[in-house]
């Protein structure tokens, strides 16, 4: 057995620390990060991003921007996405500022709200244009929120991760799994936030810790690689006796691992170990006999290494992956897939805007960079086919669009028109679309139609449910003051001929 | 009489409670002493709504089967029905300290410990947690890992829980009588007991137990079980739909569905009708045969649908080589196994209990599938339970002796 000491370890080299900003977005965003605080995190700088001044206000973070003075005067957005874009889209000067320079980017937002759902995309649009590796965090929301929020969530989630280099998604229902059964609710609310927090810090740590092995960008990189990927995410850490199996174990129940069965799928799996400079060689091993058995034989296994003295007698583990698209995403895109129309509106200006500020940070780890900047486009290629459907149906928008947004900042305006007239040609799918993409177009005078549009929607909805409860109350008969069985929305006590309209008699 | 092996199986079901007393044989045999029954009251989908009138049908079924039997009874096995009853799967593990490599008892029960630490409904309880196959280091499918060498035992279990207060409820309607609650056992799971032998657990089959309120359904593959869920919907349901669809009372309807009702459609002439009688045998209400049948057809067809549907979020239905067994009261419809068969593309069988002795009549009606399935269940419980403490195991008689007797 091998004892590591302080001894072995490399010397700090101070400067290497890479610049990190954090950005909350919205009231989950700022919770998450507020909880980041609490958990101390001092190798990165937080900036939380609100409309509402109230909760800027409360927030413990360093540095605030007011997302739309103008728009939303210091009010929340009232769960409307599109104020919420306006809003950002009003103060990207303060974004930009309060994003300069980082060479990684954390955005938490919790989804299905306005100013998440809305601003975070744009956001990450902003973050990505500063050159950095943007990498989201997401939450969506509980099932219970309803059907309409959850539209808003998928809908903000793909238009994320058009412009992230990585998305990593909480589902709030999943928390649930991490909650002790008997819990309050509020750690039922918190354990989202703690999850957020502690991935952000393990993957800030993983970045910044020197290592015996390091982990760097690149390996990052390839392993949240598939793009609109499920990225799976855990950290486990323990002190028991036992600790390099508990840390693992721990690890592998973070929601996000569906308790390690996912991993088999992964083509990349990166795992870093840190630990105290009592960590040992058989404990790693271990460990990694252990993880071995939880991923395929084709996976390849990104592996970093840490001994860091403050880690004292913990050992952590963390875990990252992503799945392929084709897979597991199953689950996400199939929702997400109606929702797709109108995401075409991001595309042009991520595409043209993404390369030109590649050259700009030509600094010590500019290999890094380089992959950075560029990676994440040879992996769009498989989605490319869809994209440029998507594109072709954002053309006639853009072509409506040039008219109206003068408001709009210079940049994010000129170039998205040129490739997308280029690229426009074939205007074929046209007709169907283009009241879709309106919906999220942030000019206001688009909004105008937008809310005309969206209100039929929830009109016919409420009208929906009303002719329900009226049918239930009449006809339940001799179930009328039990309480209902309820199975995929229908009551199962109302007569099932009653319910499939056949007429007897 | 070896009262120390008399067992009572107690369902409070929806339409009506039933009480059956058994008697374990030496050789695993069970006779049946006695049944007792009596119309239920203040049930609705298999939940108590109406606790004190529950209760005084309770002691009714329990007083019939006490004449009947000839047996004083103490303590009883209650069965739970309900739509709040949900499963799972989930696997357990244990790593077995450095210093030793034999799997132990402790170790089972570790195991068993460690596949419960999953979050369930905090209002939920645990009702049964049934062991599939255990995995020792990697190796799959061991049945009884005790004795053997490794690092590492991990179980896969399947685990049954409801609401723990619905659950209570029950519970307390029994204990106020008083009576002892031995257990209490999700009602599909006793009647699977008793429906299926273990061969045909083996082959994978499917046992759906229709009641009044409630639908229960458990399957088997490789003689594990992979599968189990409730849904609050049963013969009451087609009753109610009867009586609402054709402006009957529902005692009529009840009538109606038991004497004339059919699952399957196309079996009758057209227009052909069924003279509906009052009490007094004077011709009422003619009412066309079709259209009763579509009703039950709809309503039965929309249940099976929905269980298939339920059944196929995981792949187990698709290794189901004995078909599907249909027991309880709404079994004894005329073509619902045919039905089923439509529904499922499996063969069905409308089943009741199996290797029983005694009153025949009694077991060979799929009414009382789960409440016998209950003292077979006992019967397994109370050999399993003491084995490996042979002292454990004489205390553990006298104490049930005492008890019993």
């Amino acid at each position: 057995m091998i004892q590591l000491s302080r001894n072995y370890t490399l010397p700090e080299r101070e400067d290497e620390i890479i610049p990190i900003r954090v950005i909350g977005v919205g009231g989950a965003g700022a919770n998450a990060l507020d909880r980041m605080v609490l958990d101390g995190l001092d190798k990165a700088d937080l900036v939380v991003a609100n409309t509402d001044v109230q909760s800027l206000a409360s927030s413990v973070a360093a540095a605030k921007v007011q997302l739309g003075r103008t728009v939303t005067r210091g009010l929340g957005t009232g769960g409307d996405p599109e104020l919420g874009y306006d809003a950002a889209n009003e103060s990207a000067d303060e974004i930009r500022q309060a994003l300069a320079d980082a060479r990684l980017i954390f955005i938490c937002a919790g989804l299905g709200g306005g100013t998440g759902s809305g601003a975070a995309p744009v956001i990450a649009e902003l973050a990505r244009e500063s050159g950095a590796l943007v990498i989201s965090f997401a939450t969506m929301p509980f099932g219970f929120e309803g059907k309409r929020r959850m539209a808003q969530a998928n809908e903000a989630l793909v238009r994320l991760q058009e412009s992230s280099s990585a998305v990593i998604c909480f589902d709030n229902d999943k928390m649930g799994d991490i909650v002790a059964p008997k819990a309050g609710i509020h750690q039922a609310f918190a354990a989202a936030d703690v999850t957020v927090s502690q991935s952000v810090r393990s993957i800030v740590n993983l970045i910044q810790r020197p290592g015996l092995i390091r982990i760097g960008f690149d390996d990052l990189l390839s392993a949240l690689r598939s793009p609109n990927a499920r990225c799976l995410f855990g950290f486990g850490e323990s002190d028991s006796d036992n600790r390099a199996y508990d840390a693992l174990t721990q690890a592998l129940k973070n929601p996000l691992m569906d308790r390690g069965r996912l991993l088999a799928d992964a083509a990349n799996v990166l795992v870093q170990v840190a630990g105290g400079p009592g960590m040992t060689l058989s404990e790693v091993e271990s460990l990694m006999q252990e993880l071995n058995r939880h991923v395929g034989d084709e996976t390849q296994i990104l592996f970093g290494t840490a001994v860091d003295g403050r880690m004292g007698n913990r050992m952590a583990v963390t875990l990252i992956s992503s799945l392929a698209a084709d897979g597991a995403v199953v689950e996400r895109p199939v929702f997400t897939a109606p929702a797709a129309a109108p995401k075409p509106t991001y595309i042009p200006p991520v595409e043209p805007k993404a390369v030109p500020p590649a050259p700009v940070p030509a600094v010590s780890l500019d290999e890094d960079i380089g992959e950075m900047m560029f990676t994440p486009e040879p992996p769009a290629q498989p989605e490319r086919p869809l994209k440029t459907i998507e594109a072709k149906m954002s053309a006639p928008e853009p072509e409506l669009e040039i008219a109206e947004p003068e408001e709009f900042e210079p940049e994010f305006v000129e170039p998205s028109p040129a490739p997308v007239l280029q690229a426009a040609p074939p205007p074929a799918l046209i007709e169907p679309e283009p009241e879709q993409p309106r919906v999220i177009l942030p000019a206001k005078k688009k909004a105008l139609p937008a809310v005309v549009e969206a209100k039929p929607a929830v009109e016919k909805i409420v009208q929906a449910k009303q002719e329900v409860l009226q049918f239930e109350s009449v006809t339940r008969g001799r179930f009328e003051k039990s309480e209902p069985t309820i199975v995929e929305g229908q009551d199962l006590d109302v007569p099932t001929f009653l319910r499939k309209n056949v007429r007897v008699k | 009489m070896a009262s120390s092996d008399l067992m009572v199986g107690l369902e409070i079901g929806t339409s009506k409670i039933c009480v059956v007393v058994g008697e374990g044989r030496p050789d695993g045999t069970i006779k049946i002493l006695g049944v007792g029954q009596a119309p239920s009251r203040g049930v609705r989908k298999g939940e108590i709504v109406d606790f004190e009138t529950a209760m005084k049908c309770v002691h009714e079924a329990v007083v019939d089967a006490e004449t009947k039997s000839d047996v004083m009874i103490r303590s009883v096995y209650v069965a739970i029905s309900g739509s709040h009853i949900q499963s799972f799967n989930n696997r357990g593990a244990v790593t077995l300290p450095e210093d030793r490599d034999e799997i132990d008892e402790q170790d089972i029960e570790d195991v068993k410990i460690n596949a419960r630490e999953v979050s369930i409904p905090a209002q939920n309880a645990f009702l049964h947690s049934i062991i599939q196959h255990y995995h020792v280091d990697g190796q799959d499918g061991v049945l009884n890992p005790v004795g053997m060498l490794a690092e590492k035992l991990e179980a896969d279990f399947h685990i049954i829980h409801g609401v723990r207060t619905r659950i209570q409820n029950t519970i307390r309607c029994v204990k106020e009588l008083p009576l002892e609650v031995e257990d209490v056992v999700f009602s599909a799971l006793a009647s699977a007991q008793v429906v299926l032998t273990p061969n045909q657990k083996g082959l994978g089959a499917l046992v759906i137990d229709i009641g009044g309120g409630t639908t229960d359904y458990i399957l088997y593959v490789d003689g594990a079980v992979k599968q189990s869920g409730c849904l609050g919907v049963g013969g009451d349901h087609i009753t109610n739909d009867i009586s609402m669809g054709l402006r009957i009372p529902m005692t009529r309807a009840e009538k109606l569905k038991i004497d004339e009702g059919s699952a399957v459609l196309g079996n009758c002439l057209p227009g052909e009708t069924v003279q509906l009688r009052d009490d007094s045998g004077f011709a009422g209400k003619e009412i066309e045969r079709e259209t009763l049948n579509t009703i039950i057809n709809l309503r039965l067809r929309e249940t099976f649908e929905l269980l298939k549907k339920k059944l196929e979020e995981e792949p187990f239905i698709n290794y189901v080589g004995e078909g599907i067994f249909i027991t309880g009261g709404c079994s004894h419809l005329k073509g619902i196994a045919h039905l089923a068969e439509e529904v499922f593309e499996l063969p069905a069988r409308v089943a009741h209990a199996q290797t029983m002795s005694g009153l025949t009549s009694a077991f060979e009606n799929p009414q009382f599938s789960a409440a016998i399935g209950l003292i077979k269940y006992a019967q397994a419980v109370q050999t399993d339970r003491p084995r490996p403490r042979r002292f454990g195991r004489i205390f553990g008689k006298l104490f049930n002796g005492m008890r019993l007797s």
